[in-house]
């Protein structure tokens, strides 16, 4: 059973890439926005199920699908990914217009309870068009590494998740770190009056915050399924609480803290499966939300409110 | 004739699930009506409910069963109580870490019971028999009225087709009578509450918490309070739907039945109406029904069916939310609300 | 030609109507400090003013140009500065990030501007990468002109700049409000104890209650026993 932990530990390592990943995007839209998101699982779906379908599109124009190096996939898989994600920030931007917007007055339960409603018809939009059965993004069987020296096996798909993970979480660092527009979103969450009075457009700072958060989320999809190996129209709802404890583990608002948030998680969740049943997971990460607001709901890096 | 018949029976059916889905509302509106607390864990008490009613008044584990406990055979009324209270304990539970803290995080917390509960409904075979669910649950004096009806038609041969197939659903007639009576001292119940003392309370909680904290009110007791009576409520809600589908399973409590068109109903009939509730969730009950026949003569699946449904009933909550957010009913108003002034 | 024209204004939050038609005027080169009690609406007007609130009625004009309803982002542009009374800096961002956010809207470089400013408040240049959240509330109130005048507006809005300092700090605030309106720009003060704020200003004037009642010269309210007595915690 003990032998079992490194490998468990990587696992947690992949899983918990996923769920930072996720956990950003619920992160930022409570911060700027204020409000829990409850359709980012969703969202999270949305993009798992668009680059599916526009993997053929990618064919089409001529993209090869022969894989890259020790990889499952191939660039087909990547531009289809990356339009997938674009696609998702589309959607969902259209919804802040079409819906949220209008609701931006009507105070942050009315606009949870839509996200809720706009969650459960985006999963049912999937089912409808793709089926509740699990898609495949590629036949392909990848074999398993063994590390030397270390206990653990490694398949090189799960390297890419963790890099692409690290490379993402970087990128948002410096763009919140040194760009003008990153600035102004943090400012924004730090003191929304404030930055209105300095001139900054709190409408265009929502849109980048939809926009970031979307193609994070879609990401999170997409990985999600290449770890998995499959994909269904409940992949992101399922992984909601974890993600949810992940970001309050953090310190919800702060994406940084989503990070360090979903890293745990995730571990904690592999690891549980030496002790307990594996139909439990998602119990670990409910188990380390209550832990969490009983001992310090601001979370392991959160400001006092 | 034969098709008045068919459609009287169905209405009773129909009746019966939506009062049962009303029991849930009214448990609903006392929490996030009355006292603004978020629960999106309906399901979660719900669930609880069913179950611990079906232990106390169903049949032992028979040989296929995975059980090892349970089943009690004791009267309905005691498997309602047993209801209110399991769900009572959760929601008490639940309550303690979250009910400090902002909404979004009792919100969380009863996502993640929800979820909890659902997944011990299917891992735990010994208590819940798993996936298979609980079987052969009794309806209350089910084989008395039945027994009565059926001899009532053997000894009249001469009764009409459609007085038979009437008769025949006296059953139904009978636990509609239960639902509906149900209801009503429910709704007699929460009017009370709403015009006393603690109802006030409640309410000013969910207009300003700080002014009712300094007002001299312990804002967390009474939530508490609230959270855990509206569950029990909910506890109830599931021993009734238990008792006449006669059989429960991890499926009947996903969060789109147990919680999301719950929430659907109240909005819908009127946040803070007990009236609204009830109404509600005929209203949104009929709607979901209603989009069953209507899917039906499209060339769907039986899975995409039952997608678009929930599809509707999504677009139906934001349309609410956006156009007509007191819902059908709107809350009557004690006094005026007036805004702070942030000076 | 006077530089910020306030008509007749109505204002307030939802359906409750704080202010019932308020006139004022702020002249080039003026310290206009505003008095009264609280709640009397000060705080709405600033707000009114800077475009937070919309106005029910009444017109307000910047150099002449109709600012009536325009939102916030709009009226900076135009070179207005607002420093509200609380929450008034970023605090998990550094005091160069926050002064950065002043100048929001402009583009390029924006040193010569914060020299500018260290010059006035020479405390913050030794404190560049403290979050300001972790600063002194008197510091605090330096980031919070500091991050206003980079925009280097025609007027600065101040909403009770010395509330909740201690006396030495706010003397030293005052003493730099003064330094600023030298440089020749037109100063307009809310306050609620206000008799700092006076001394260095130009003209005064007293809202109650949603409405003007009294306007004058600095010393002037300074020295009338009524005034002194009903809003300025007497003698």
């Amino acid at each position: 059973m003990l032998s079992r932990i490194p490998q468990l530990l990587f696992y947690g390592l992949v899983s918990g890439s996923i769920l930072a990943l996720g956990g950003i995007g619920v992160s930022l839209t409570y911060s700027i926005l204020r409000f829990s998101n409850f359709a980012h699982g969703d969202m999270m779906a949305l993009g798992a199920y668009l680059t599916l379908a526009l993997i053929p599109v990618a064919g089409t124009l001529g993209i090869p699908s022969a894989a890259i190096g020790p990889l499952s996939f191939g660039p087909r898989f990547i531009v289809a990914a990356v339009v997938g994600m674009a696609c998702t920030f589309v959607i969902v931007v259209a919804l802040d217009r079409l819906i949220f917007r209008r609701l931006r007055k009507a105070g942050r339960i009315t606009l949870m309870i839509t996200t809720i409603g706009i969650a459960l018809s985006m999963r049912n939009a999937l089912q409808f068009f793709w089926g509740p059965q699990p898609q495949y993004y590629t036949a392909r069987i990848q074999l398993a590494i063994q590390v030397p020296r270390l206990a653990i096996r490694v398949k090189p798909d799960q390297l890419f998740v963790i890099s692409v993970a690290v490379l993402l979480v970087a990128l948002l660092h410096l763009f919140l770190r040194y760009t003008k527009t990153g600035k102004a979103m943090r400012a924004t969450s730090d003191n929304p009056s404030l930055a209105q009075v300095t001139g900054i457009n709190t409408e265009r700072i929502i849109l980048w915050t939809w926009v970031i958060g979307a193609s994070l989320a879609a990401l999170a999809g997409v990985l999600a399924g290449v770890e998995n190996k499959f994909i269904t129209p409940e992949l992101g709802w399922q992984m909601l609480l974890s993600i949810f404890a992940a970001v309050i583990l953090g310190g919800i608002g702060n994406p940084y803290g989503a990070i360090l948030g979903g890293v745990i998680v995730g571990v904690s969740e592999e690891v549980s499966t030496a002790f307990i049943s594996t139909g439990y997971k998602p119990a670990v990460a409910f188990g380390i939300l209550v832990l969490m607001l009983l001992i310090r709901p601001t979370g392991l890096l959160g400001r006092r409110s | 004739m034969e098709l008045f018949v068919g459609i009287i029976n169905y209405l009773v059916f129909f009746a019966i699930t939506a009062g049962t889905y009303g029991v849930l509302s009214l448990g609903l509106n006392l929490q996030w009506g009355y006292t603004g607390l978020f629960n999106i864990g309906v399901a979660a008490f719900y669930a609880v409910g069913a179950y611990a009613s079906a232990l106390v008044s169903g049949p032992p584990p028979d040989m296929w069963d995975g059980r090892l406990v349970g089943g009690f055979e004791l009267p309905f009324i005691l498997g309602i109580l047993a209801a209110a209270l399991a769900a009572g304990i959760i929601a008490f539970l639940i309550g303690i870490p979250t009910l400090r803290l902002r909404a979004d995080y009792l919100a969380i917390a009863t996502i993640g019971i929800a979820e909890t509960i659902r997944m011990v409904l299917k891992n735990e075979a010994w208590l819940t028999n798993g996936v298979w669910g609980l079987q052969q649950l009794p309806s209350p004096f089910y084989d008395a009225i039945h027994r009565g009806a059926t001899g009532f038609v053997q000894t009249h041969p001469d009764l009409s087709p459609w007085l038979r197939a009437l008769v025949l659903k006296a059953y139904n007639w009978f636990y509609l009578f239960l639902v509906i009576a149900a209801l009503f001292l429910l709704y007699l119940f929460l009017r009370r509450l709403a015009q006393s003392p603690w109802g006030r309370v409640l309410r000013a909680i969910r207009e300003d918490e700080v002014v009712a904290s300094m007002s001299g009110k312990n804002v967390f007791a009474f939530k508490l309070q609230a959270l855990v009576l509206g569950a029990m409520i909910m506890g109830i809600g599931g021993a009734f739907y238990a008792h006449y589908a006669r059989f429960i399973s991890p499926t009947s409590f996903e969060p789109f039945y147990g919680t999301f068109i719950v929430w659907v109903m109240l909005i819908l009939g009127g946040t803070g109406n007990n009236k609204g509730a009830i109404l509600g969730a005929f209203v949104v009950w009929g709607t979901w029904a209603g989009t069953d026949f209507i899917t039906g003569y499209l060339p769907l699946s039986p899975t995409q069916e039952a997608s678009l449904r929930i599809i509707v009933i999504g677009i139906l909550l934001v349309s609410i939310l956006l156009v007509r957010p007191q819902g059908l009913l709107p809350e009557m108003r004690q006094r005026r609300r007036t805004p702070r002034t942030p000076e | 030609m006077s530089l910020l024209t306030v008509d007749q204004i109505v204002s307030g939050y939802g359906d409750m109507e704080v202010l019932h038609g308020v006139d004022l005027r702020v002249d080039p080169g003026e310290i206009l400090t505003i008095i009264g009690p609280n709640g009397a609406g000060k705080s709405t007007l600033m707000k009114t003013i800077f475009g937070i609130l919309t106005p029910t009625a009444g017109a307000i004009a910047f150099q002449d140009q109709d600012i009536t309803g325009l939102s916030p982002d709009r009226v900076v542009r135009l070179g207005l500065a607002y420093v509200p009374q609380v929450e008034n800096v970023f605090p998990s961002m550094t005091v160069r990030e926050n002064l950065e956010m002043g100048a929001f809207v402009l583009r390029g470089d924006l040193r010569e501007r914060i020299s500018r400013v260290t010059e006035l408040f020479p405390v913050l240049s030794k404190r560049w990468k403290t979050h300001v959240g972790n600063m002194s509330g008197g510091e605090r109130q330096m980031v919070a002109m500091g991050r206003a005048l980079m925009l280097d507006p025609q007027l600065l809005m101040l909403d009770e700049p010395s509330a909740a300092l201690a006396p030495n700090l706010a003397a030293t605030v005052f003493e730099r409000i003064e330094a600023i309106n030298e440089s020749g720009l037109s100063i307009l003060i809310v306050e609620q104890n206000a008799k700092d704020s006076l001394r260095l200003s130009d003209r005064g004037c007293v809202l109650a209650a949603g409405l003007k009642c009294f306007e004058d010269t600095g010393p002037n309210i300074l020295a009338n026993e009524d005034i002194g007595r009903l809003y300025l915690g007497g003698e």
